[in-house]
């Protein structure tokens, strides 16, 4: 091809040395034009990294001030009940109610349950750490849920009938498998179970519905307890929430991680969690499982809880 | 005549110790799970010592009800004793007590750290009490 740069002009043609120097001229402008672009790619390149970077900062920053948070609570938590059953032994061995055998075992069973209820926290904990573990499959085998529920409310039935509470169930005799980890749905399920106990009123009931929904597993639980205002309800979730009802009423008991670990649970098991209810009038749990057929894989490899 | 102690504390086990101790030692109690429970008593009966535990639901509810008591007249001469639960480790998050921040803010006759020390208790509620 003719490149005009290297034409040749002859050394008095000023025309053809001129049309020369314009032809380098618009080249050079060219080549100027294509840096100042390249250049503008770079920087909004780079201010997209940077962007991107200080989202992934923010996000570290909040991750961590959640954890610290986070560990601030539990200690909160675990020194209560440590707290209490603290003063409990202190002063029945300093010799108060030595006149009043009746009280001392009062307090006593009250400190009892302190430290069921911390080791119950702790067992969530490590639990709930266990699931967070991104790099840990949870180990799923098929579960027959009237069974794993069969023999939990049969276990449930005496705590039931210490609290004066009416505890009945229903348990559907087609459901469908489910592909789960048999101690954590057994965890879920004694957690709301306990909450509906827990927080219901002596003479007040409970009830434990099982049935089939098209190829999942529906479980529903209503009781007539203290119920959940329901500015409160988007709440419920939370770790370590505790409605006001339960706390006006100063129940303390079963405090664990409650639903926080039973929406975590359920999720896992790809199902779906749901409370409702209004204030003074009780709450429903509602619970679904996808069958083996429309769950999740298996679990493969790691531990199992 | 003897003195009233009203506790303001949302742990039933903590309330029924520390009653059990000061009505021992002659002093009469009462006892709020929350400060609208504490108001409500207030109004009932005056105490001469309020125990006011600041680590309930959130931090910032025993303040205010700390800061409202200085601000009513009638009730501003009632001693608060604040019980504290929360180990005052500098590294701790800004979520943590700051004895320093908080007199400022809160404004409180004498601190107990839980768990309650029973002599401590005792003390505390003599000094303040004029006992």
């Amino acid at each position: 091809m003719d490149d005009p740069r290297h034409r040749k002009c002859e050394p008095y043609d000023t025309a053809c040395h001129l049309a020369r120097m314009q032809d380098w001229h618009a080249d050079f402008e060219s080549e100027i034009e294509s840096l100042i672009d390249y250049l503008q790619k770079l920087s909004r390149r780079s201010r997209e990294a940077h962007g991107e970077c200080s989202g992934y900062y923010s996000n570290i920053v909040e991750l961590s001030r959640a954890k610290t948070r986070f560990s601030f609570e539990v200690s909160h938590e675990l020194k209560s009940p440590l707290a209490a059953v603290h003063n409990v032994l202190d002063i029945l061995i300093r010799g108060y109610l030595k006149d009043d055998p009746a009280k001392r075992l009062e307090l006593l069973r009250r400190a009892r349950d302190r430290v069921r209820e911390a080791t119950t926290l702790l067992d969530d904990l490590l639990t709930l750490s266990r699931l967070e573990e991104k790099t840990a499959r949870v180990k799923r085998v098929p579960v027959d849920i009237a069974a794993l529920l069969g023999s939990l409310v049969e276990e449930m039935a005496e705590p039931a009938r210490e609290r004066d509470v009416a505890f009945t169930w229903r348990i559907g005799g087609d459901l469908p498998v489910v592909s789960a980890n048999p101690l954590l749905l057994k965890r879920a399920f004694a957690n709301i179970i306990d909450n509906a106990l827990q927080y219901n009123r002596p003479g007040g009931s409970a009830e434990l519905v099982v049935s089939r929904d098209a190829d999942a597993v529906l479980v529903r639980l209503a009781d007539t307890g203290l119920g959940i205002d329901e500015d409160e309800l988007p709440l419920v979730f939370d770790l370590f929430f505790r409605g006001r009802r339960a706390r006006a009423q100063g129940r303390r008991e079963g405090i664990g991680l409650g639903l926080s670990l039973v929406k975590r649970i359920v999720d896992e098991h790809g199902g779906t969690i749901a409370i409702t209810g209004r204030a003074g009038g009780g709450t429903t749990v509602t619970i679904r499982l996808p069958g083996q057929q429309g769950g999740g894989p298996s679990g493969e490899k790691n531990p199992d809880c | 005549m003897a003195k009233r102690i009203l506790i303001v504390d949302d742990d039933p086990d903590l309330v029924d110790t520390m009653k059990i101790v000061l009505e021992a030692n002659g002093y009469v109690t009462g006892a709020a799970a929350d400060t609208a429970q504490a108001m409500v008593r207030l109004r009932e009966k005056k105490p001469d010592l309020i125990i006011l535990d600041i680590m309930m639901r959130t931090k910032s509810e025993g303040i205010w009800f700390a800061q409202h008591l200085r601000g009513d007249t009638a009730r501003k001469d009632i001693p608060i004793l604040v019980l504290t639960g929360v180990n005052r480790d500098p590294e701790m998050s800004s979520t943590a007590l700051d004895p320093e921040l908080d007199a400022q803010f809160l404004p409180s006759d004498g601190f107990l750290e839980k768990p309650v020390d029973t002599d401590v208790l005792l003390r505390e509620v003599a000094r303040l009490t004029g006992s």
